[in-house]
């Protein structure tokens, strides 16, 4: 199952059942909703009624009945007054219930998109699953707000109005419709032209966004290779079509309306033809006659908005289509239905007979990202992962980390499989240090915080003391408070690296799996993060995804892996004393760190 | 029957939500706030958009008030076909043919005369809008180019890409309403004249509830976009918390906070719904009220207009056409607070843009570079200051030779990045001098920046370079990859292009600088990205390929620094030392222990490797 593909199979009236049961606040109520809106729109007809009445019942033939006028206008005036609250009623319902169906349904994401696997979370899937939570829901809110609300509205005034026509005269309204009929058609057609232009429209403001963008944010580089004017001639081309391509929608678009006047005159004045041939002795009256005016208005009014609130309602369902695919996805690793609590104290690993292939590569011919592999690594050893890329290191991490489960065999910490333990207990002993490790928006301490929310200022500073990192705590700026900036970007790599480790730190892990940086980090940071990682190992289970053959040779073992299958496993003193993969990187690395 | 052609300017309305519209843009809205004497202001800010454009916007005036006209024509023939046709048919018993034809030939003639002036009026709206827009567009992409490098880094991207974005449209936004306004406005004008004239009394009184629903629709607007904006912004705040907590994900599984971001995350989606539950209930009540008022006018005007017929001062058919009148003029009324609701927000856009345009052109620190024929650099007594308080480069002296390679090495925060850059003419200095030499210099940054295009328009950026020429400087910068792309020369990259590792990334960028053969190159910790082997073979191809060149490099590691042939040792903004390596390891002590440190790993392995009786 992919995330950016629709998922074709369910049908709109299925998706939109699937859509209610995720949301069950739609479908409260709702039945009251709708009769209050029969009632707004009974009253919205009120004063076509009333004029037919009135010319019907109060001018007759040169006498001017006020009194009976009178009589009508208040009954009129109160049928108004109910109505208009009741379709306030109406509008706020639906709004209200739908904005806490969207919440519902934001939260379920969230909560299902947080626990999808890692695997689901690379950057291609990454854009999609935000547009999921952000564009999608966003697309079904506008839907709540224009569309369904004109459903809501002018579908029942459609509906009464009709009724009415053919209790006038049931010739009069066949029609009426008969000659408006090809409005819906034309509208149609319009409409899908319009949509195509609209969407033509859409993607060249998408480009002129992008070169806008382009132009500004790569303004060093354009100075610096004089090359400004030619990209400011490519946004000026881009600004111009965008301006071609929105006139041209908008000159379709300036045809919806028109049509929907000329249909309306024409059903006017047909009706009004075949009335005054019938004449009174068919049982028409004046006042029907001329109500009927006004109701061929009411009706066809709404029509040439339709035309656009179906295609929303399309893109609607579209949207929610894809969120629901989301909600199919499968969780990441499961969590068991019967936890089983790992023991106290240090903690082995155990890795037995894992092999792991992605879910998506299954079908093709691609061989398995590990297979086989097998080590037991004794409670407190420092264990270092090495092998070229693509050699399955930093998947073993991984599934040491249970970001994601073994297609086969098992991973145990301290006896336990982790497939038995429950997410939160693996994670207050076992903690993972990314490769580029990842700040939120804020201080220094609200990401170390983000470990363990409840310590005190006091406690994180004591642990940055603890790694051996007071000199650096002191060279920033406000200490603890400094700001990191988006994803961390005010800070170098290497501090974001040591902000990791104290964030691990405080969590007071049995085992750390740390995937090791390659990014290049000044020397005092260097010196820094050697300080702090070897305090942070002391006493703890330590398997790192080692880049660099530095941290190999100062690691306990050292596990060799290549095209996926374990084939070293050794001292790092006496894997280079013998010939084989470990030797030949070893020589390579001593090779190019030699400058003199 | 309404302006249904409203609707294409909903679809329009919701292409700006699916722009990235930055969450900070609802707060300046918010900040300058209303304007104040607003219809002063209203008038220059339409004065200076217009400027140009005058005849366009004319047109789509014209066409509405053709329309206006026709609205108060279609009301007057609704009254006749009462008197004229109907009535004389059902109580006198007969009609006559021509009358018949005569009047609803008007009725269908008048109908489509008004659709006509619907479309002038909205092809020309939408002509004068983009028009105008697009050369707001171009005025400040323009003097974005023309703004020097110092410039550009004193500035927010996100706040440019906005005001060129997103203000220049926000700007001519009231441009696309405002001719139906006016329309709205001579339909007001027609059909008060047309009221007063069929019957002074029921006339006047008709046209004393004008300004009473006109208030009513503004003042429902006014408010109802503080509620848009409100929520606006929040929805701002859940879509940028949404984007880093996915980003983080990581993170958080690492800490099993995944039910501590949710709850997070719906707190703030609590406060979009609450945000958005309150336009509800505003919307709910007002846009029934804007729907009832009417009708109980209309209602008014029947007990009137009884009253009247029976004093013999209107016929029925006349107070039919009152009445068909006000249900025509429902919509029209309600769009006029539409226009004025656009105004606050193209008078902040259009704000925001002369602020950026009013700005003068600065002075570019590349014109004050010396040039001097041959390949040397002369740096002398050069000071940077970053925000005029701390001092970057401190007086930094520095001659280098034509064609050497020099390796400019320091702690982070010494200096060598910015030296570059000033060598470069990116950043302004406050005193000293710097000769470059009098042809061609080229610097690659530490971050490329790779434009959204092909591979091919990375590395000529738009310069009349053959192929050949690009894919020589590939070579050199060992960009083979290029040749495995799906596309080679023509795959594109950048946002949204193929995925390209860092040091892809740095060799396409490499190769931009050596395909325009400079004399002066200048890699800023470029070959950082690449591993030590594919850094000495690049470095080789390009003693090979440009021998003249004189090559000035940030090193962050000692494979680097071997290869230059002299160290220029920065710290705290000066030169400590400029030498050969050996020279410097011998003669600077804290360039000795800067070595140490980037080789310590090395040694302490060395050491274990003695212990163990391996020594190499």
């Amino acid at each position: 199952m992919t995330i950016s593909e629709p998922l074709g199979r369910w049908t709109a009236v299925e998706t939109i059942g699937k859509g209610v049961q995720e949301a069950p606040a739609l479908k409260s109520g709702f039945g009251l909703t709708l009769a209050l809106a029969m009632v707004g729109a009974a009253g919205r007809l009120a004063m076509p009624i009333l004029v037919q009445q009135s010319i019907d019942k109060g001018f007759e033939q040169g006498d001017v009945r006020v009194g009976t006028i009178t009589t009508f206008a208040l009954i009129g005036l109160a049928a108004v007054i109910v109505g208009t609250v009741a379709q306030r009623t109406a509008v706020k319902r639906l709004g209200t219930r739908s904005e806490e169906a969207l919440y519902a349904l934001r939260v379920r994401l969230f909560e299902h998109i947080h626990r999808l696997s890692i695997a689901d979370h690379n950057e291609e899937k990454k854009g999609a699953l935000v547009a999921r939570v952000t564009g999608d829901v966003e697309t079904l809110a506008q839907f709540f707000s224009w569309g369904a609300l004109a459903w809501l509205l002018e579908g029942t005034l459609m509906l009464m109005v009709a009724s009415v026509m053919l209790a006038y005269d049931w010739m009069l309204a066949l029609v009426a419709f008969i000659v408006a009929a090809p409005l819906g058609f034309v509208l149609h057609r319009v409409q899908r032209h319009l949509v195509a232009a609209y969407e033509r429209a859409r993607v060249d403001n998408a480009q002129v966004l992008t070169s806008i963008s382009e132009v500004i944010s790569g303004a060093e580089t354009l100075r610096a290779y004089d090359a400004g004017e030619q990209y400011a001639a490519i946004t000026r081309r881009d600004s111009h079509q965008r301006s071609n391509s929105f006139i041209r929608a908008g000159t379709i678009g300036a045809f919806l309306f028109p049509s929907g006047e000329v249909f309306s005159v024409l059903t006017v004045s047909s009706v009004v033809t075949v009335g005054l041939l019938r004449g009174p002795d068919s049982g028409l009256t004046a006042g029907a006659l001329i109500g009927f005016v006004f109701l061929t208005y009411r009706f066809l009014e709404p029509v040439a908005q339709f035309t656009e609130v179906i295609d929303q309602t399309q893109t609607a369902v579209a949207g929610l289509r894809r969120v629901l695919g989301i909600l199919e996805i499968p969780i990441g690793p499961p969590e068991p239905a019967h936890p089983v609590h790992i023991p106290e104290g240090a903690l082995d690993v155990d890795i037995q007979r894992v092999t792991f292939s992605y879910q998506s590569r299954r079908d093709e011919d691609e061989p398995p990202v590990l297979i086989d592999v097998n080590a037991h690594i004794p409670a407190g050893q420092q264990v270092a992962m090495v092998g070229e890329t693509g050699s399955g290191k930093t998947t073993l991490g991984r599934l040491v980390a249970r970001l994601a489960d073994p297609t086969a065999g098992v991973v145990r910490i301290g006896g336990v499989a982790l497939t038995q333990v429950s997410n939160l207990e693996l994670r207050s002993r076992l903690v993972v240090v990314p490769q580029e490790p990842f700040l939120f928006d804020g201080t220094i301490a609200a990401n170390l915080g983000f470990a363990r929310p409840s310590l005190s200022p006091r406690e994180v500073e004591q642990a940055v003391v603890d790694l051996d990192l007071g000199d650096w705590l002191e060279s920033l700026p406000d200490g603890l408070d400094t700001d990191v900036g988006q994803r961390g970007s005010a800070l170098s790599a290497g501090e974001r690296q040591l902000v990791a480790l104290v964030r691990a730190s405080l969590v007071d892990p049995d085992v750390l799996v740390l995937d090791e940086a390659t990014s290049s980090v000044d020397a005092l940071t260097e010196v820094r993060l050697t300080r702090a990682l070897d305090k942070l190992a002391v006493g703890r289970t330590t398997i790192s995804i080692a880049h660099r053959l530095s941290t190999a040779a100062r690691a306990d073992r050292v596990l060799v892996l290549e095209h996926g299958r374990l084939v070293q496993d050794g001292a790092h003193a006496d894997l280079v004393a013998v010939e084989g993969p470990y030797a030949r990187m070893y020589e390579a690395w001593v090779a190019a760190t030699t400058s003199t | 029957m309404g302006e249904i052609g409203l609707m294409p300017d909903w679809a329009s309305v919701l292409d700006m939500t699916q722009m990235p519209v930055p969450t900070d843009l609802g707060e300046s809205v918010r900040a300058l706030g209303r304007p104040t004497g607003t219809s002063v202001a209203a008038f220059r800010l339409l004065r200076c958009l217009l400027k140009g454009h005058r005849r366009l916007f004319a047109t789509a005036v014209a066409g509405a008030s053709v329309f206006a006209a026709c609205t108060v024509l279609s009301a007057e023939i609704v009254g006749r076909v009462t008197d004229r046709l109907i009535r004389p048919r059902f109580e006198q018993g007969s009609v006559g043919v021509g009358t018949v034809a005569l009047v609803l030939g008007a009725l269908v003639l008048v109908g489509v005369v008004r659709g006509a002036g619907v479309v002038v009026r909205r092809v020309w709206a939408g002509r004068t809008g983009w028009r105008i827009t697009e050369k707001l567009t171009h005025e400040v992409i323009d003097h974005v180019v023309a703004q020097p490098a110092p410039w550009h880094r004193r500035q927010s991207t996100g706040d440019l890409i906005t005001r060129a974005g997103v203000d220049a449209e926000a700007a001519t936004a009231v441009l696309q309403p405002l001719p139906y306004a006016s329309g709205v406005v001579v339909m007001l004008g027609l059909s008060a004249v047309w009221l007063v004239l069929t019957d002074p009394v029921l006339g006047l009184a008709a046209v004393l509830v004008f300004p009473a629903m006109l208030s009513l629709n503004i003042f429902y607007q006014r408010h109802v976009d503080g509620y848009f904006e409100a929520a606006q912004t929040e929805l701002g705040k859940l879509s940028s918390a949404v984007h880093e907590s996915f980003d983080g994900v990581h993170v958080v599984k690492a800490f099993g906070a995944e039910r501590r971001e949710t709850e997070r995350l719906a707190v703030i989606a609590a406060r979009l719904r609450q945000a958005r539950i309150e336009t509800v209930r505003l919307r709910s009540t007002f846009e029934s009220l804007l729907d009832g008022v009417p009708n109980i006018v209309n209602i008014g005007l029947l007990i009137g207009g009884a009253h009247r017929v029976r004093a013999g001062a209107i016929t029925v058919g006349e107070l039919t056409s009152f009445i068909y009148l006000f249900t025509l003029m429902v919509f029209p009324l309600r769009i006029i607070g539409y226009a004025f609701s656009e105004l606050p927000r193209s008078q902040a856009g259009w704000t925001r843009l002369r602020q950026l345009l009013d700005e003068p052109i600065e002075a570019d620190p590349q014109a004050r570079l010396g040039r001097r024929s041959g390949n040397t650099v002369d740096v002398r007594g050069v000071v940077v200051s970053h925000d005029g308080e701390r001092d970057v480069l401190q007086g930094v002296d520095a001659h280098v030779g034509s064609g050497r390679t020099v390796a400019v090495v320091g702690s982070t925060g010494a200096g060598k990045t910015t030296l570059l850059h000033a060598i470069a003419g990116l950043v302004e200095t406050s005193t000293g001098t710097i000769t470059v030499p009098d042809g061609v210099t080229t610097l690659v940054f530490q971050e490329p920046f790779l434009f959204a295009g092909s591979v091919r328009d990375n590395v000529t950026l738009g310069a009349p370079l053959d192929d050949d020429a690009v894919r020589g400087a590939l070579a050199t910068a060992e960009a083979g990859f290029v040749d495995a792309l799906p596309e080679g020369l023509d795959t594109i990259v950048g946002e949204r292009g193929v995925g390209l590792s860092g040091g892809q990334r740095q060799r396409i960028a490499l190769a931009r600088a050596l395909v325009r053969r400079p004399d002066l190159l200048l890699l800023d910790d470029t070959t950082s990205a690449l591993d030590p082997t594919t850094e000495a073979k690049v470095l080789s191809n390009l003693r090979a390929t440009l021998a003249e060149t004189t090559v000035i490099a940030v090193a962050s590691r000692p494979s680097t620094i071997a290869l230059a042939d002299e160290v220029l040792y920065l710290a705290d903004g000066v030169v400590v030392a400029h030498g050969s390596h050996d020279e410097l390891m011998a003669s600077s002590e804290p360039y000795a222990e800067l070595m140490q440190a980037f080789e310590h790993d090395r040694d302490e392995l060395a050491s274990d490797l003695a212990d163990g009786g391996l020594a190499p």
